[in-house]
């Protein structure tokens, strides 16, 4: 309530919901200009007047609201008071719709529960896909008996072999093709409470889309912004555009081939200061960070221990260092253990010689499952085999734990009980690249030892100011103690200066020093009091579409806190019809759908990404629409008790209390 | 006696039931369509030859078996695994004591580490050193056409910003195809005259990424033996044949080809892709490869050809089209034209242009493009706007390679080093000069090298110009090379600037190699 009184002072504020609306009125007729910069000079009295913000809480285009996604279906009230854009971050004033993204020690870690379709579900779902190889092949023959022209691209021509096989792209070419509208739509746009489609339309079965040039705002409940910082406005925008104007776009080079800024140490030492580790490095591109770094962490004679379901960066990372691997099944801790047990007991093939070293791969939150690692039995395991651990914490990173800190802080582990951390920005700081976190002489091998340090392009300056912010803003920052605020860097230009002090806790606030004295943060956002508050939404938005799904009687995997919530389809056709009946309501929804190769072949799902800009009423449109397509499709094959929708929204706080 | 009747009485129940279960289970049996057929094989098959009922039986259970064994097993089944008891293993755990994760840096890895030149405010091609607040003149970043700090693509950026924000939250595949990416991979295919482009967005993983969604087990690769570490590592993961040419020497390439083929004909083996990859530029020499020769010998023997134009693209040719333009060869004869869109336009990123097919099966078969998150878009407009201004500033180009002469013809006439790669080149390596050239047989002492060439930079580092060893990671790379110094070269600077810079680098040998000797 403090925080929020806070905020009410010192923000050119609407105080009513008349104000909001000449707002609306008034920014639609006004020019685009860019040189206002709102945030950088906060009002000082509660005036209420209409001043630069309402530009920037409401859109400049005239969409019309029979949607509710681009203004709120109720009106603020002159007590509230929102610094967003509602199509970007919605507004949701109400406190008891927040939760705390925590472990309860008294409950054991939930694995990964699977909850059995029933019988007639499996045999359909083969016998679609049985269908759609058996049509496949056979267009595919007579195809290349009767219109050869359409099949050159996949016979040899010319003294050349096809470029690709008929036989590696027929899963492209005759299943995916069918749904190829609800993959890669182009979009415009924030990508965030909503999003803009381009309105897309096939007459030649996916073979071409035609585009007539219009748009449609879609609620989005696809993209990777758990913690809602995908905006165009807002504190950390506008410290981006002083970046660019102070920095440029690029960095024009490689971390040791002159493309080192001191915008990389800042973001480095306050990525480290974040997680809780020593030091930190920054690489442009969050799949290069596995796939450039692991090979300078494992090879010859060490072995990569790795869960069936990690990334494809992790996989192609351990590819290229030429190490051994061994999976063992997702989250399964008694077959981890089994197969410690045999590789230690074992040694290397043939030679039986011990293994150098063994390295455990994991992921924080699981991508396609929604599934949290164990980490707590993890962490005893490491203590009794020796291994080193990596955790990915490339989906969890700042959507979980109470201070969003990553899965250490939701399970209350201490960060540096795990050897390394690695962690991307696009996810919940709506930026881009990644980061690995470790100890000091760690990171120092890994800048020189790994492939991006020389060969990649170092991370863009407006990147890095995103991320600078963003987290900043989730740690709070402590006001200037002394007039004294430089950073504490080295006097060597090392590339691994910028070391926090040793008095630092973790988790705590960021000092004012570790971020650069240009960056003029809201209030809001540097006493970390609206991060605090987009942490609790993330983690009451995910309970409650978990919860209500799973009360609809639809079968969901992954555990209640994750972001990500797949609803299990099963059928190919369902699948497509599900993504394309949800962009066609009234309500437009997009949603991702994912298939074989993502998942096993029969676990076809829908993956929902929940994030802080989503209201409750989003989280109930999205349940209302998967109760009327849930009946129409049949998906609703749960075992669990049901509840009417009605009741699951009324009832709402109380569900997410009690999951 | 009386015991029988009572047991047979007991047992009575239970036999009827037996009976009447099998006389059950049999006409069900026969129910079956097809069944009968089943019963006359096996009767004619057992009165032929009863030995022949126990092997199909045998195999029936084998067949069972091997479907219902765990595919995961591991090797446990194999000749090498010992069998240990739980007390066993345990102390085996107990036993082992792995190396820590990292072998720690040693002098000359922490030397390299603490001499990394740190920049401070505006990247550019006067950057000030954030250890002592210097200004000094950069040769070392990538800003060929002077893109970097350019005010116009500034404003192109924030006005994106202002309208996407910054990431784009998610991969291409999944909303992340933004209307703007879209823009830049059509005015990259249009800038080069290819049918299509598609974006990555890191420069280093584009190829290394190109290269396995073509290149597949059973295919042949046939690359230069000095291509840079992200093609060695697309060759690495694309498991495809590989064989290996002189550097930069077209005519050990046709030798190669030829062999090659003659090896199929031998083996009548079936035809298979095949593909040549090369550099436009060589990142590591600055050598430029023959393009019109290269493509003869490519349409000679059918060969699809890879051509890495990172350092390339965007710093040669008359508005820095690359080879393609220098040359005045159509972009189209090139299959994948990979290119750096961080190196060349100044923003971040990589591409690769080809037909629509090529770029079409990459959105699903790009590793690093269908899982990674797309690029955000104000790098993107950037990279769109930096276009623009190299197709409508010639005079960008004809001032970097004024430059380039300018700095190549001071450092030919400078003692002690050989300057190496081609005279267009925009990256300028040179290396000591053997002093005792073919005398010895020792191998060369590359670390002392490296430690001259360092000490070389630090001394023009600290008379104000950002210079660079051409780095790399040495055993991880295929090939070790030798040790160079690059200059990276940039139509930023005046020419002024540009002599004052390369004298210093001359004054800076001429003294470190004085101290040497």
């Amino acid at each position: 309530m403090f925080n929020k009184k806070k905020s009410l002072g010192q923000l050119p504020s609407m105080a009513t919901a008349t104000s909001y609306l000449s707002a609306v009125h008034q920014a639609d007729s006004r020019a685009r200009g860019h040189d206002i910069s709102p945030a950088s000079t906060p009002a000082l009295s509660t005036s209420s007047s209409i001043t630069s913000s309402s530009e920037d809480t409401v859109l400049h285009e005239s969409d019309d609201n029979n949607t509710g996604l681009t203004y709120p279906r109720t009106p603020p009230t002159s007590e509230q008071v929102f610094t967003t854009v509602h199509s970007e971050f919605g507004h949701c004033a109400d406190e008891s719709y927040r939760c705390v993204s925590q472990h309860n020690p008294d409950k054991p870690v939930t694995e990964h529960e699977i909850e059995e379709p029933p019988y007639y579900i499996l045999i359909t779902t083969y016998i679609s896909y049985l269908m759609l190889i058996v049509f496949g092949h056979l267009r595919d023959f007579f195809g290349k008996c009767f219109a050869k022209q359409y099949f050159t691209h996949l016979m040899p021509y010319d003294g050349y072999a096809p470029l690709n096989s008929d036989f590696d792209s027929f899963y492209t070419r005759r299943l995916k093709r069918r749904m190829d509208d609800c993959f890669s739509h182009p979009v415009t746009g924030v990508a965030g409470r909503t999003i803009l489609v381009y309105d897309r339309h096939s007459e030649d079965c996916n073979y071409t889309q035609i585009y007539p040039g219009t748009k449609t705002r879609a609620l989005n409940i696809s993209s990777y912004n758990y913690l809602g910082f995908a905006q165009a406005r807002g504190g950390c925008a506008d410290a981006v555009e002083e970046s660019i104007k102070r920095y440029g776009v690029s960095a024009c080079g490689s971390r040791l081939e002159g493309g080192s800024n001191e915008l990389h140490l800042t973001a480095e030492a306050l990525v480290a200061r974040f997680v809780g580790m020593e030091d930190s490095l920054i690489s442009s591109m969050g799949f290069a960070t596995n796939s450039t770094f692991i090979p300078a962490l494992v090879g010859k004679g060490s072995l990569v221990i790795s869960d069936e379901f990690n990334h494809a960066s992790i996989r192609v990372g351990v590819r290229t260092s030429g190490t051994q691997v061994r999976m063992f099944k997702h989250n399964d801790m008694q077959s981890l253990e089994s197969l410690l047990r045999e590789v230690i007991s074992q040694g290397q093939p043939k030679t039986h010689r011990p293994w150098k070293k063994i390295l455990l791969i994991v992921e924080g939150l699981y991508s396609m499952e929604g599934s949290l690692v164990n980490l707590p039995h993890i962490i005893e395991l490491k203590k009794k085999y020796k291994f080193h651990l990596f955790v990915d914490e490339a989906h969890s990173i700042g959507a979980l734990g109470p201070l969003g800190r990553g899965v250490c802080d939701y399970f209350d582990i201490p960060p540096r009980s795990v050897d390394v951390l690695m962690g991307t920005f696009t996810k919940s700081f709506g930026a881009a690249g990644g980061y690995i976190a470790g100890p000091k002489h760690l990171i120092d091998a890994l800048r020189i030892r790994g492939h991006s340090g020389i060969y990649a392009e170092a991370m863009p300056p407006p990147v890095l100011t995103q991320i600078i912010s963003s987290m900043a803003s989730i740690m709070g920052v402590t006001p200037p103690v002394s007039s004294k605020a430089a950073l504490t860097l080295s006097p060597s230009s090392s590339i691994s200066t910028l070391r926090c002090p040793e008095d630092d806790v973790h988790p705590g606030m960021a000092p004012a020093s570790a971020i650069p004295s240009w960056i003029s943060l809201p209030p809001a956002l540097s006493d970390g009091s609206e991060a605090r508050m987009r942490i609790r939404r993330l983690a009451f938005n995910s309970r409650y579409l978990h919860a209500g799904l799973k009360k609809l009687g639809f079968i969901t995997y992954g555990h209640p806190f994750s972001p990500i919530v797949p609803l299990l389809i099963y059928n190919p056709g369902k699948m497509a019809t599900f993504a394309r009946m949800m962009r066609t309501r009234q309500t437009p929804i997009v949603v991702v759908v994912v298939a074989y190769p993502a998942t096993p072949l029969v676990t076809s799902r829908v993956r929902f990404c929940v994030s802080a800009a989503h209201t409750k009423d989003d989280i109930d449109t999205i349940l209302q629409a998967c109760d009327e397509l849930g009946d129409i499709l049949d998906l609703k094959h749960g075992h669990s008790e049901r509840w009417p929708l009605e009741q699951i929204m009324r009832q709402s706080v109380e569900l997410v209390n009690n999951i | 006696m009386s015991d029988t009747p009572t047991l047979s009485s007991t047992l009575d129940p239970l036999l009827t039931f037996l009976a009447y279960s099998l006389s059950r289970l049999e006409s069900t049996f026969y129910k079956l369509p097809g069944s009968a057929v089943v019963t006359r094989y096996v009767k004619s098959s057992h009165q032929n030859d009863p030995g022949r009922t126990i092997l199909e039986l045998i195999l029936v259970i084998f067949a069972i078996r091997t479907l219902l064994q765990s595919r995961t097993r591991g090797d446990k089944q194999g000749k090498h695994f010992i069998q240990f008891s739980e007390k066993e293993i345990d102390e085996l755990v107990d036993e082992w004591t792995p190396e820590s994760l990292v072998q720690p840096l040693n002098d000359w890895e922490q030397r390299d580490l603490s001499s990394v030149p740190v920049t401070t405010g505006p990247i550019g091609p006067k950057p000030k050193l954030l250890s002592n607040g210097k200004p000094v003149i950069n040769l070392a970043s990538f800003n060929f056409a002077g893109l970097a700090g350019n005010e116009q693509i500034k404003e192109k950026a924030i006005e994106t910003l202002r309208k996407y924000g910054l990431g784009s939250c998610g991969p291409p595949g999944f909303y992340g195809t933004v209307d703007v990416h879209l823009d830049l991979e059509r005015n990259i295919a249009e800038f080069l005259g290819t049918e299509a482009s598609i974006l990555y967005s890191q420069g280093f993983s584009t190829i290394s990424s190109v290269i396995p969604a073509f290149c597949k087990r059973g295919d042949v690769i046939v690359a230069d033996r000095s291509v840079n570490f992200a093609i060695q590592k697309g060759i690495q993961i694309s498991r495809s044949t590989i064989r290996w040419y002189d550097h930069n020497d077209l005519k050990s390439l046709e030798d190669v080809l030829i062999s090659i083929e003659k090896e199929r004909k031998k083996r009548k083996g079936p035809l298979t892709r095949r593909f040549i990859i090369t550099e436009g530029i060589f990142e590591r020499d600055g050598e430029m490869v023959d393009l019109p020769k290269l493509i003869e010998l490519k349409l000679k023997y059918k060969y699809r050809l890879i051509l890495d134009e990172s350092v390339s693209f965007g710093a040669v040719g008359r508005t820095g089209r690359g080879l393609t333009e220098l040359y005045n060869v159509p972009a189209k004869q090139i299959d994948m034209l990979v290119g750096s869109v961080a190196n060349g336009l100044c923003s971040a990123g990589g591409f690769c242009a080809g037909s629509s097919i090529v770029t079409e099966h990459q959105r699903i078969n790009g590793t690093s493009f269908v899982f990674s998150a797309s690029m955000p878009p104000l790098l993107a407009t950037s990279a769109s706007e930096a276009i623009s201004h190299l197709r409508n500033t010639p005079s960008i180009l004809a001032a970097l390679h004024e430059n380039i002469d300018t700095i190549r013809s001071v450092l030919d006439r400078t003692e002690g080093i050989t300057v190496l790669g081609h005279r267009a080149s925009p990256i300028i390596h040179f290396c000591l000069r053997n002093t005792q050239q073919h005398l010895t047989v020792a191998p060369p002492d590359h670390e002392a090298e490296e430690r001259v060439l360092q000490d070389i930079v630090d001394d023009g580092l600290a008379n104000g110009v950002l210079i660079t060893r051409g780095k790399h990671l040495r055993g991880q790379e295929m090939t070790d090379s030798r040790p160079t110094i690059r200059i990276a070269t940039t139509a930023a600077l005046s020419r002024k600037d540009v002599e004052k810079a390369v004298g210093i680098v001359k004054a800076s040998i001429a003294r470190v190699l004085a101290k040497r000797r």
